[in-house]
């Protein structure tokens, strides 16, 4: 099959997935701000053990997501490389390094 | 016919093709982004491995150090004034050690340096060098305000007696949060010269990717900053 060079147009950084606003990178920043408000707040609420952590965990974790997804631009590249073996190979590479740091956590907790 | 069956005069035109976008934009990759922004990602990738290694590191020394301490192991207790040793074996944790209103709003400025920082790429994006020129030099004065508060804080904490040789804790805290640090100063320099090429009128719309990729940097350091105050500071 021949490649035409209209054909290479969409392999190429000029189709990028549109960013997002400005206005919406001030919604992200308040999300965050607020967030991280809320996190202070319930370390000072004199919760423990998991009724502690896991809020606080899952809080860290949407943090996370939020600065990579929107301030990072991952949501918008990752549209781009949607479907493709890389695309595959960047959330396996996450799940892997995710699973390999826990069992080595694991291991010194339970001392394996 | 070529080798692999595309006609000669589809395949000139082809690479034509190729050449004039890299001509144009400076890369060229089969993966939809460009070479430059995959190998980032890839730095950033390493990157994460020793950050994870870092605060595995922490997080395996304190509670060795917290268990150490509970234990009243003589050496180590001998390590830290004994108001603290008292604080932390009451509390079970070292986290009385911390000033979190402060690290709180160490947190504020951070997360509004990574606001200022896209808001850089995107003026630069649409050829608004003024207001690149601003962001950029919002972003670098956060950055500096950040890590003189770090500097305080390890000023405050070596007072306290905090030592990064005294024990496991100061090893694992000064380590992890000095890199953290040195991250960030790395990232202002970048922004230093970011700023020195938009004042020379270098760093114009086609750089654009120039100004995403040390965004990709400042962005990376304050996901770790979001880690780093959850996992040492806030949980005990």
């Amino acid at each position: 099959m021949a490649h035409t060079a209209h054909d290479t147009d969409t392999h190429h950084g000029h189709d990028h997935a549109a960013h997002p606003t400005e206005k919406q990178y001030w919604m992200v920043f308040v999300l965050l701000v607020a967030l991280t408000a809320v996190e202070v707040a319930w370390s000072f609420l004199g919760a423990e053990g998991p009724a502690l952590v896991i809020p606080l965990l899952v809080m860290m974790t949407v943090k996370f997501f939020l600065v990579a997804g929107a301030f990072m631009h991952l949501y918008f590249d990752l549209k781009i490389l949607n479907g493709r073996l890389f695309t595959w190979a960047f959330f396996g590479a996450i799940l892997l390094a995710g699973a390999v740091y826990a069992a080595v956590i694991a291991s010194f907790r339970f001392n394996i | 016919m070529t080798d692999i069956g595309i006609p000669v005069e589809e395949s000139a035109a082809f690479i034509a093709h190729e050449q004039e976008l890299v001509h144009e934009t400076g890369h060229a990759s089969s993966l939809g982004l460009s070479n430059t922004k995959l190998a980032f990602w890839l730095f950033l990738g390493s990157e994460c491995l020793l950050f994870g290694a870092l605060i595995s590191t922490y997080l395996l020394s304190v509670g060795n150090f917290v268990g150490q301490v509970v234990a009243g192991n003589p050496r180590v207790l001998a390590t830290m004034p004994a108001e603290v040793m008292n604080e932390i074996v009451e509390k079970g944790s070292v986290n009385s050690f911390f000033d979190i209103p402060f690290t709180s709003a160490s947190s504020f400025i951070l997360l509004m340096s990574s606001l200022t920082m896209v808001l850089a790429h995107k003026a630069v994006s649409e050829g608004n060098y003024r207001g690149t020129k601003i962001w950029l030099s919002a972003t670098a004065l956060l950055g500096s305000t950040f890590i003189s508060g770090q500097v305080y804080e390890f000023t405050v904490f070596y007072r306290e007696g905090l030592h990064y040789d005294g024990n496991l804790f100061g090893s694992a805290f000064y380590t992890l949060t000095g890199f953290h640090g040195a991250h960030v100063t790395v990232g202002i320099l970048m922004l230093v010269a970011l700023l020195i090429m938009a004042f020379k009128g270098k760093l114009q719309a086609d750089r654009a990717e120039t100004v995403e990729i040390i965004g990709l940097y400042w962005h990376f350091v304050d996901v770790v900053w979001v880690l780093i105050f959850t996992v040492v500071y806030l949980i005990p």
